[in-house]
């Protein structure tokens, strides 16, 4: 532990002695330069302090390896980072409690989260997976919701042999199974409750979904397009559209969510804070999302 | 012992009274843990039990959080049936089992067999889990496929897994519970004409019971504790437990949604561990009772 931070503090002196130098060789490891670090040094102020930030768990991942950079090329800011589900990022950040809140679904449009920004950042599909044997090729919203809600039980209907569905999904509040419902229509009115057919074997993280399906010649289950292994399950198309990286950007791919940074509408974010939106939806944010198997927004 | 500190006469008591005390420390950890954690688990689920209303907690039959529905009815009859099918079998086996190892094999077949049975009980259930998912689960699939059912986890899987589970507890007890019956016994019991077999179930095990009864126990509270392999293997829907159908056991229904949950519905899982730590206490009372019991009459 102490090796490493001895490591970290040379390596943040030998970073302070060539950005002295010269501003535009401040790269240590990335050629493409970083631009928030040039902008506060033309500015002439270092950023400091903390910045509380918290919500969605699907973006752990991504949003680990953002703060994990940012931090390292602003030393002296500390990017906290609560991981209690979007509700409460949302929340949390409608109270001030955080500056940032992270979310992986849209900011409601009933009127209880008015007053909040939404800035996307990456793009996450949802793949419908089945098992590799299965074969039905493609399922449209109104088929899978039919699945979902149980008025749809056996292949047959939708094209596939003679045999039961056996439905897999997230457990409650997932944040991956609350986008996935409201995509294909799954959300009651009156709550935020989904009209899920009970009897669906529920898994508590996308890996044990990709196995859960693997395992069941019968299975159809969603999970992020990132985690897919091929080898394992076979993707559905949806509405005709094959999921991958093209069809994700290009938008003919409708079962996806975007991962957003929320802050208050019309507020003044501290300069950390503000340094940090504009990292991760600058050029060397988007790319560590592409690294994280995720789409960049621009 | 020549240049022991124990030799002088001060030192000696010295040692003794720091040796008492460390004891008593030891001890009273032990203790005072316990009675933490009691006192945790009241306050910590007492309050969700109270504004979910004691009955609708307790015999409400929809789990929704997303709704604001707790009802763990299901996961309650879910522990218990599971439980007690696994008791079921595994109890004959096991005590068949016990006899083989006392009173039929050979010392040294009995020795080694002795020992495969306690490393069975080393085995991490994550371990058992993976094999009732490859293994099990997949036997129940062609079961549930005969009947027309949709191939899932279920009761009958869980139940498979856990009595595999428990046996070596209720081998394990169960033998030395019958090596402890004196051998007179069995020798009068022969002396007066009796075959091997009735005195086996005539004489031994009555005057074992009370030590069978307690691995009994003891394995009931294994099987009702169990998380990690029913997970794997129970299909984990919240509905009223039937024998091929998915269900959700108590541990199961904390640990699938404790991630995400918030609010009441972390809570509401705060008051089914609370629900759980109680059926724990009946068990271990029961268990105390009878091994009183037993110990009384001999």
């Amino acid at each position: 532990m102490k090796k490493i931070v001895s490591m970290m503090l040379v390596l943040v002196l030998a970073l302070g002695v060539l950005s002295a130098c010269n501003g535009n060789e401040a790269g240590d490891k990335d050629t493409s330069t970083n631009d928030s670090a040039v902008t506060t040094e033309n500015k002439g102020e270092a950023l400091s302090g903390t910045v509380k930030t918290g919500g969605s768990t699907s973006v752990e991942k991504v949003m680990n390896a953002l703060i994990y950079q940012f931090q390292d090329e602003n030393r002296d800011v500390t990017i906290n980072y609560e991981m209690n589900g979007s509700g409460d990022g949302i929340k949390n950040t409608l109270s001030g409690m955080y500056e940032i809140g992270h979310s992986s679904r849209e900011l409601k449009k009933d009127g209880s989260e008015d007053g909040l920004v939404a800035t996307p950042y990456a793009i996450d599909g949802i793949a419908v997976v089945i098992h590799k044997d299965n074969g039905v090729k493609s399922l449209n919203a109104d088929q899978l919701r039919d699945i979902y809600t149980g008025e749809i039980t056996n292949w047959k209907e939708v094209g596939g042999k003679d045999a039961p569905i056996t439905v897999v999904t997230r457990e409650a509040s997932s944040g991956t199974r609350s986008a996935f419902a409201e995509i294909i229509g799954l959300e009651k009115d009156d709550d935020d409750s989904t009209a899920l057919v009970a009897s669906a074997t529920t898994c508590d993280s996308t890996g044990a979904v990709q196995t859960t399906v693997s395992q069941n010649d019968n299975a159809i289950g969603y999970m992020s397009f990132s985690d897919v292994d091929t080898a394992k399950v076979k993707t559905v198309q949806f509405d005709g559209v094959d999921i991958t990286t093209d069809t994700l950007k290009d938008g003919s791919y409708k079962l996806k969510r975007e991962f957003y940074l929320i802050t208050k509408e019309g507020a003044t974010l501290s300069p950390a804070a503000q340094a940090f939106i504009d990292f991760v939806v600058g050029e060397d944010g988007q790319k560590l999302v592409s690294d994280n198997k995720l789409l960049p927004v621009k | 012992m020549e240049h022991s500190i124990l030799r002088s006469a001060k030192t000696k008591s010295a040692v003794e009274h720091v040796m008492h005390m460390l004891f008593v420390v030891c001890g009273l950890i032990a203790v005072v843990a316990v009675l933490f954690i009691s006192i945790y688990m009241v306050a910590s689920g007492g309050p969700a039990i109270a504004k979910i209303g004691v009955w609708e907690f307790l015999f409400g039959q929809i789990w929704n959080p997303e709704a604001g529905t707790f009802g763990i009815l299901p996961f309650i009859l879910s522990s218990i049936v599971a439980t007690a099918l696994a008791i079921f079998i595994a109890v004959p086996i096991g005590l068949g089992a016990a006899i083989f190892l006392t009173h039929i094999a050979d010392k040294k077949t009995g020795g080694v067999f002795l020992f495969i049975v306690e490393l069975l009980a080393s085995i991490p259930s994550v371990v058992y889990g993976l094999l009732g998912a490859m293994l099990v689960a997949p036997m129940i699939f062609k079961l549930q496929n005969m009947l027309s059912l949709s191939q899932s986890g279920s009761l009958l899987s869980a139940s498979i897994v856990l009595v595999i589970m428990i046996l070596p507890t209720i081998i394990s007890v169960s033998v030395s519970s019958i090596q402890s019956v004196p051998k007179a016994y069995n020798d009068a019991s022969l002396a007066l004409g009796a075959s091997k077999m009735q005195s086996i179930f005539k004489v031994i095990l009555p005057a074992a019971k009370s030590g069978i009864a307690a691995g009994i126990v003891l394995g009931v509270g294994r099987a009702i504790g169990e998380t990690m392999a029913v997970m794997m293997v129970a299909g984990n829907a919240a509905i009223m437990p039937s024998l091929l159908g998915p269900v959700r056991l108590l541990t199961v229904g904390i640990s699938l949604e404790w991630a995400y949950s918030s609010g009441l519905h972390r809570e509401a899982l705060y008051g089914i561990g609370l629900v759980l730590f109680v059926f724990i206490m009946i068990i271990n009372i029961l268990l105390s009772f009878i091994l009183k019991k037993g110990g009384k009459k001999s």
